[in-house]
């Protein structure tokens, strides 16, 4: 459905010189470097899946986004989506797409919000029945009647954005393009929107691309991640394999049958000791779960232990902050990082 | 057709919004008709003394003031979407980004993103003030000049709109440029209220031939008045009104495509 | 205190260097339509109601020059306050009020007859024959004068943004406000040049010695002896709309403090 093949844009920045005598030399002579803001970008997104872009700010994620929405021209690759190469043919493709922008709004602000919605019927012709029936169903899943009859400007941002996604859908799009769509919001307002998200995607077979910081979205919503730094799509697989990979420390919890002086073992590091329970955290790389386990039972007896399994929102900390995508891409093969399904 | 129905609904949203706020709209209508009336009160206060501006008498002048008044009025109101200050708004906050998503033209989405109706107060003191012309000077009306009233009216609201349209697409490159068109738009207002001889040679020649703003009000004034043209120019300079109007436009929006253009390939 | 006040307010218009130029362009385009309406005006005369040509000139680049200083074109900051409640703050404040906001007046102004001000008037100088005040003391009176008419036109501003207390709408009250000012302050036109019933009516009023006073004492059409009567004008008018503003002021707190914002 959305075919990406070496796609590249690259921006003019222009170095903007302070000052009154700057201003002049800015008109004069324009100092400008090259910066590739994506850079060879290759996927393949197929019909109906639900995929999470992650990239830290600044890695390309929004000029992505601003391509597949048509609003972009790239620099150069190629670029299709069900069909269409989106900034070619943007009023044809703009129709059968829809758009969330977190904390932006698409409606009109003085308007009621269902004068909002019946606008947007005329302006992508979508039929009398439909359009009932799409209005009917988000009003039902969104809680839209509450604020239906209510003037845009007067939302809260919950509201806002659930008026906003289910205008995105009344036409049907193909694909849903979704940018930070639950930020700012509080816990109730995004497990609504996310739920949200799941059924549109299981019921319709909606293609979702979900832009997001909020790593619950990730870990909720999408099987699939791309991850995406400096222009480079660094990961492209299974949100487990993800974490697999770059879990980074794992901790484990012993219930120790005794009150033993000394707990310390290699590869493991103490971290919190409360009576019998002690906390050990080890890396994936230095020792395996089970050896570990295998090693303190060897020395101590054991009541009870569990692994506890990195949080996603470390992992992917730890992924930004350390380029550790990049230092496996650079070592691995370049293949393996991109191309399996 | 579909587009001009979509149009007319869009701007009625726009009316009906603004109409929420109804004694604010009546205020602010009145507001901007007295500041223009203001200025030709004072001129005709000040003529009681000068008797005549340039050989022009109050009346003539008014037919020139109340033409420009009403003709910027009108294109003030329908293309409040691209007033620069307003557009210029939109790109920088990126909500221009949203008319690109939407599978309507563009520029029928910005002449409906806006429509300031209280502007009809500068229209309506236009009118006024040509009214009085009307009264204080001895036109001879003929079928021709009957006929190219209305045709100096529309290429002057074309025109206009050329200008802010510019205005609006130099925003793509930069926000900061919106003082300088004020002098074309705003200031275009107020030269183009007096007779233009009485600006000097270099003014003449730029708002003739390379800014025709003389062409539209001044030129098709002389011919109304039956007054002789002290500048020169071949007769035909007397209708050129609806080409200056027309091809300021085209010119405005050629250069707006480039605009959008240059927009999708560098973001913001 | 008033004087740091003033200094702040000064310093933070310096920050808004960027719409200068082209400010200074449209500055200068409409004074330079202003100038031929005037020339046209004239005619074959060469003096009316004591102007020459050249004065009615350098009357325009003066004009000009004093929008930003007087605010001619309008100004919101109290009625914003006023209608966001950051009013509130200031009032709870340990400091005169009215004080307050003409000492950060003061600082505005200065620092726009800075930017906008002086600038234009070395433009017009430098492409036109302008005069300038013709003695020391005219200078002298000069200076005196520009501070009263800044008073003055404080005086009035904050006036009519106090109706922002009983009034929704004190922006649209502001530009009607505004409109008086451009009509009867000799803005558009010399006052000298208005008929003789206008004149009358608008000395009634304090607009005129908000703009056509200092021009008229740069120009020297205002005697020696006539002076200080000028300014004692001025001066009288500055009492008028201080104490106005603080009888207003008062009345508009008093219902601040009964009924909340």
């Amino acid at each position: 459905m959305i075919s990406v093949q070496h796609l590249c844009k690259e921006f003019k920045v222009f170095r903007h010189r302070r000052g009154a005598w700057g201003a002049v030399r800015n008109l004069i002579t324009r100092e400008a470097r090259v910066v590739r803001a994506v850079n060879d970008l290759s996927f393949e997104i197929a019909r109906g899946e639900l995929v999470g872009y992650l990239g830290p700010n600044g890695a390309g994620k929004s000029t992505t986004i601003k391509m597949l929405t048509g609003i972009l021209v790239p620099t150069s690759g190629e670029l299709h989506v069900n069909g269409h190469v989106p900034w070619r043919e943007r009023k044809t493709y703009v129709g059968r797409v829809g758009a969330v922008f977190g904390q932006r709004n698409t409606l009109w602000w003085d308007l009621p919000v269902v004068e909002s919605f019946d606008l947007l019927r005329h302006i992508y012709k979508i039929s009398e029945a439909r359009y009932r029936e799409n209005l009917d169903t988000f009003r039902a899943l969104l809680a839209l009647d509450e604020f239906l009859h209510t003037p845009v400007r007067s939302l809260s941002l919950g509201q806002l954005m659930r008026a906003n996604l289910a205008a995105a859908l009344l036409h049907d799009p193909d694909v849903l393009f979704l940018d930070e769509p639950t930020i700012g919001l509080d816990v109730v307002a995004k497990e609504r929107i996310r739920q949200f998200i799941q059924q549109i995607n299981r019921e319709r077979g909606t293609t979702v691309i979900l832009t997001t910081h909020d790593l619950s979205d990730v870990e909720k919503l999408c099987e699939r991640v791309l991850m995406i730094d400096r222009g480079k799509l660094l990961f492209d697989h299974k949100l487990d394999e993800l974490l697999r990979r770059f879990g980074g420390e794992r901790e484990l919890l012993v219930d120790f049958a005794e009150d033993y002086a000394e707990v310390s073992v290699e590869c493991a590091r103490v971290v919190a000791r409360d009576g019998l329970r002690v906390t050990y955290r080890f890396a994936r790389d230095d020792i395996s779960a089970s050896a570990l386990i295998a090693r303190l039972s060897e020395r101590y007896r054991i009541a009870d232990l569990s692994v506890r399994e990195p949080e996603i929102e470390a992992t992917v900390r730890r992924i930004y902050e350390e380029r550790l995508l990049e230092q496996t891409s650079n070592r691995e093969d370049a293949k393996h990082a991109k191309t399996i399904k | 057709m579909e587009t001009l129905r979509l149009y007319v609904e869009l701007i009625a949203v726009r009316m009906r919004s603004q109409m929420q706020y109804r004694t604010a709209f009546v205020v602010d209508t009145i507001g901007a008709a007295l500041a223009i009336f203001i200025e030709f009160v004072t001129l005709a206060l000040v003529l009681t003394r000068f008797g005549s501006i340039g050989g022009w008498t109050l009346g003539e002048v008014a037919f020139l003031y109340g033409l420009t008044e009403s003709a910027f009025g009108t294109m003030d109101m329908i293309f409040s979407g691209f007033d620069p200050a307003t557009f210029g708004a939109h790109i920088q906050r990126g909500t221009f980004d949203q008319f690109l998503l939407r599978p309507l033209g563009l520029p029928l989405q910005i002449f409906t993103s806006e429509f300031v109706s209280r502007r009809i107060g500068r229209i309506f003191n236009g009118v006024l003030i040509f009214a009085f012309a009307l009264a204080n000077t001895s036109i001879v009306w003929t079928l021709p000049k009957l006929l190219y009233l209305p045709i100096v009216y529309v290429s002057t609201v074309l025109f206009f709109g050329g200008l802010f349209v510019v205005g609006a697409t130099i925003c793509f490159w930069t926000v900061e440029s919106i003082e300088v068109i004020n002098i074309f738009t705003y200031g275009g207002t107020t030269m183009m209220s007096y007779p233009m001889h009485i600006y000097n040679e270099w003014m003449r020649r730029f708002f003739l031939f390379i800014v025709p703003s003389g062409l539209l009000i001044y030129y098709p004034a002389l011919f109304f008045l039956d007054k002789p043209d002290p500048l020169g120019m071949p007769l035909f300079a007397l209708f050129l009104a609806p080409v200056a109007g027309v091809g300021t436009l085209f010119a405005a929006f050629a250069l707006w495509w480039y605009g959008v253009r240059h927009y999708t390939s560098t973001g913001t | 205190m008033y004087l740091a006040l003033a200094r702040l307010a000064f310093q933070r218009q310096l920050t808004y260097r960027a719409a200068t130029l082209a400010g200074l362009a449209t500055n200068a385009f409409f004074g330079l339509l202003r100038a031929y309406v005037l020339i046209a005006l004239f005619g074959a005369r060469e003096n009316v109601a004591g102007y020459s040509v050249r004065d009615a000139i350098t009357y325009t680049g003066l004009t000009q020059a004093l929008i930003a200083y007087i605010a001619v074109w309008g100004w919101w900051d109290l009625i914003r306050s006023i209608r966001t409640g950051d009013v509130a703050s200031d009032l709870a404040r340990p400091i005169d009020f009215f004080g307050y906001w003409a000492a950060q007046d003061a600082g505005r102004a200065s620092a726009q007859m800075l930017l906008r001000g002086l600038p234009l008037l070395i433009l017009y100088a430098l492409f036109y024959n302008i005069t300038l005040p013709p003695t020391a003391w005219h200078w002298l009176a000069l200076i005196a004068s520009l501070a009263c008419a800044l008073f003055i036109s404080f005086g009035w501003r904050f006036l009519y943004s106090l109706s922002a207390f009983w009034v929704q709408d004190a922006i649209g009250i502001g530009r009607a406000a505004t409109m008086l000012t451009t009509f009867l302050s000799g803005f558009l036109m010399p006052v000298a040049f208005m008929p003789d019933w206008m004149i009358a009516l608008m000395r009634l009023t304090p607009f005129p010695a908000m703009i056509n006073t200092p021009i008229e004492i740069y120009l020297g059409h205002v005697r020696e002896p006539d002076l200080l009567f000028a300014l004692a004008e001025q001066l009288w008018w500055v009492v008028a709309l201080v104490v106005v503003s603080r009888l207003v002021l008062a009345v508009g707190v008093r219902k601040l403090v009964i009924q909340g914002g």
